[in-house]
């Protein structure tokens, strides 16, 4: 035996038997030293001798021997004392009855005094694995990888139980795998520590015998969920080891699955954060880049506002020019802002700013925001009457009506009229922004909406072909659908839709008049 | 008008932007004074006492919501933003601590003229409250709480009301929405956006000829609102 096993404290002196060996051997020596007094004595003290005897042999060996030194002082009693000396008969039958009494007191005194020395050494065992247990709860407690859980909890496990551990966890793909490489002759069945996992119950394979058999499969249940299986399998011959320390062995396992999941939480915390730095540098990057592209564009713009409003005023063609510095000074700016916006949304999740809100409104926004884009331009709005609050990033629907308008403004010639539409289709809203111009050409109506996607190359209209893509960047992050049609009329169509959802609630007030009854 | 020139306060480190915004308002009759960080703008702004100050969001050694809150605890001069970050948090954000108004960069001589004419006029008027409004063909009594439209009463309810008069009390100045809420409706509404929005729509088809493209109630998307006569 490696360990100092529970079986030790029940057999003290190595071997069971050492213990009768002793039993008899002390009775001897009891005769012996009797003897000689067995003239100065009554017989009742000699018995008090053998009493004594039986009662040290009890506290000494326990239960079996206590039983036998019984027997055996009676024996001696009778044969070496009890006249007449040298023989078991008896002549005066009074005698029978101290032979019963003190074969009844011997037995009494023995079991008593063999229970107490019994669960002494029990409660200091207890004492000493509940030691062992807090002394391994705290280094779980520092524990930071799970292989340290591991090893931790196999230290322990050979310390106090000669028992063998094998913790296995999940990996990504749901399957258990050990931390170490398990032993050799250490025989793990996957399939009972699936059972185990999944079922949130301990399974045990006691029925088998035999080195590496007699394992116990405990689920790792901590307060969120089931983490892993811990195995205990028996070192020794002992196939019963595991199923003895149930209940402690159950109390470890839970100590375990609070460590995995503190490992795990952590884990996930330190990723979380890595995540939120990342997301925090690309937008300060992002807004870098804006501040330092955008401040010359401001400068360069309001120069040529400057000249152009100049005293005395410039002659004709240099207000032109000023004019045309400022006019590419704007589209550059756009096409910054395109370019910028294309970055944010394909750097990762959108961050919708989502809030329930009448489409109208995000429309008009728009229209004012082109501004002097769409003076040559009429524009006609029409929405369905029973328009539900849809909810959205009105910034990015807005950016999305922008494009489209502005697109419309590019390709139609001046003075036609451009339509924007809305209207229930089932469980989303269809919105569409129509032009009178040549449309799409059929054969690219798929292809518009990649990056850097334009209808007619190297025209002479500017554009890169971003505005598109960004549209549908918005409207895919929005769950919509959107798509480029052409009219039979003549014109392009670029029509989106966004879901419906369940609009909130409005308790509208009571339509009183504001004007107090004066 | 031969009223004095009034005095404007510049902060903005782009030199050559200071430039043409100086011409820009000398032009218009102001006197202009710069100051390059925000340190030395809070010092311009307590001795030169400006009608207007202008402020540049991405100052070198200042935030700028920074300096609208240290400005805003001794001065109530009109605050123009100029802004070229793109989030509009940053613009809620220095809204709330006490602007007036904000221009997005890039931005021409036009605009900025037209929000400045603004604030001053609106500085220029003081308490003076006229309790005659008239935009587009509403006419609005406050002094009798009557809404005219084409000379006929328009009703409004009591919400509406209150805020077509919040409005009206702030022309050309950005309302943000969070403000808006806290004013209407008290400050337990303050999520609750579209209220907002939906009185706002309300309000846009009683007064204006087209609701989709309104020319005096105007959205600031992802701010809030701004009046214009």
């Amino acid at each position: 035996m490696r360990g100092n096993g529970l079986g030790k404290i029940f057999t003290p002196m190595g071997h069971p038997n050492r213990g009768y060996l002793w039993v008899l051997l002390a009775c001897a020596v009891t005769t012996a030293i009797a003897a000689p007094l067995a003239q100065y004595l009554d017989l009742a003290n000699i018995v008090m001798l053998f009493l004594l005897t039986v009662l040290l042999m009890a506290a000494r060996f326990g239960r079996g021997p206590a039983v036998l030194a019984a027997f055996v002082s009676v024996a001696l009693f009778d044969f070496f004392f009890v006249p007449p000396q040298l023989s078991f008969t008896v002549n005066d039958a009074q005698y029978l009855v101290t032979f019963s009494v003190m074969l009844a007191v011997a037995l009494v005194t023995g079991q008593l005094t063999a229970g107490l020395r019994q669960q002494a050494e029990m409660a200091s065992l207890k004492e000493q694995q509940t030691r062992a247990l807090y002394e391994m709860a705290r280094e779980l407690a520092g524990a930071l990888t799970s292989q340290q859980v591991s090893e931790i909890v196999q230290r322990f496990l050979q310390m106090e139980f000669d028992l063998d551990a094998v913790l296995l966890l999940p990996d990504e793909n749901g399957n258990l795998q050990p931390i170490f490489v398990v032993p050799e002759g250490l025989r793990v069945e996957q399939q009972f520590a699936l059972i185990a996992f999944e079922q949130g119950q301990p399974v045990e394979d006691y029925t088998l015998t035999g080195y590496g058999y007699g394992a116990g499969y405990f689920p790792l249940k901590a307060p969120v969920s089931v983490r892993g299986v811990l195995v205990f399998v028996p070192n020794s011959q002992n196939t019963q080891a595991v199923r003895e320390h149930k209940p402690l062995l159950a109390t470890l396992a839970s100590l375990v699955a609070i460590a995995v999941e503190r490992l795990h939480y952590a884990e996930v915390a330190q990723s979380t954060q890595l995540q939120v730095v990342s997301e925090r540098l690309r937008s300060s990057i992002l807004s870098a880049l804006s501040h330092d592209l955008r401040t010359p564009l401001t400068a360069l713009v309001g120069l040529a506002d400057s000249l152009a409003l100049s005293r005395p005023p410039l002659h004709a063609e240099a207000l032109d020019m000023a004019e045309a510095i400022r006019e590419q000074a704007l589209r550059l700016s756009g096409l910054v802002g395109n370019l910028l916006d294309m970055a944010r949304l394909h750097a990762g999740r959108i961050a919708l700013r989502k809030e329930w809100q009448p489409l109208e409104e995000v429309i008009g926004a728009s229209i004012q925001l082109l501004g002097r884009a769409l003076v040559n331009h009429q524009i006609q709005v029409t929405l369905a009457k029973d328009m539900p609050l849809l909810e959205f990033d009105a910034v990015l629907i807005e950016r999305v009506f922008c494009n489209l308008l502005e697109n419309a403004a590019k390709y139609a010639p001046a003075g036609s009229l451009i339509e924007i539409s809305g209207s229930l289709n089932g469980e989303s809203v269809e919105v569409s922004v129509c032009d009178q111009g040549q449309g799409f050409p059929p054969d690219k109506l798929s292809a518009l909406f990649e990056m850097f996607a334009r209808g007619v190359p190297e025209s002479a209209t500017p554009g890169v072909g971003l505005g598109l893509a960004i549209c549908r960047a918005i409207i895919e992050a929005h769950g919509g659908l959107i798509a480029a049609t052409n009219r039979a009329a003549g014109g392009a169509c670029v029509t989106f839709s966004l879901p419906m959802g369940t609009p909130p609630r409005i308790e509208l007030e009571l339509d009183l008049e504001n004007r107090s009854s004066a | 008008m031969s009223e004095p020139s009034p005095s404007v306060v510049m902060v903005e480190d782009e030199k050559q932007i200071r430039r043409f915004v100086r011409a820009a308002l000398e032009g218009e009759g102001c006197r202009v004074f710069e100051a390059e960080n925000g340190k030395q703008g809070l010092i311009e702004a307590a001795t030169r006492k400006p009608e207007l100050v202008i402020l540049d969001l991405g100052l070198p050694d200042l935030d700028g919501v920074e300096f609208i809150r240290d400005l805003r605890t001794w001065s109530t001069v009109p605050i123009l933003i100029l802004s070229a970050r793109s989030t509009e948090n940053d613009k809620i954000i220095a809204l709330d601590a006490g602007a007036d108004d904000y221009l997005t960069k890039p931005f021409g001589v036009g605009e900025l003229l037209a929000r400045v004419r603004a604030l001053l006029r609106r500085q220029g008027k003081g308490n003076e409250a006229n309790p005659l409004v008239t935009f587009g063909d509403v006419e609005v009594d406050l002094a009798n709480r009557v809404v005219r439209r084409h000379g006929e009463v328009i009703r409004l309810t009591q919400i509406e009301y209150r805020l077509l008069g919040l409005l009206l009390a702030s022309p050309g100045k950005v309302l943000t929405h969070r403000y808006l809420l806290r004013e209407v409706w008290g400050p337990t509404f303050i999520e609750s956006n579209h209220y907002l929005r939906i009185y706002v729509g309300h309000l846009r088809h009683k007064l204006e000829v087209d609701p989709a493209q309104p020319k005096h109630i105007l959205t600031e998307t992802g701010v809030g609102y701004r009046f214009q006569a």
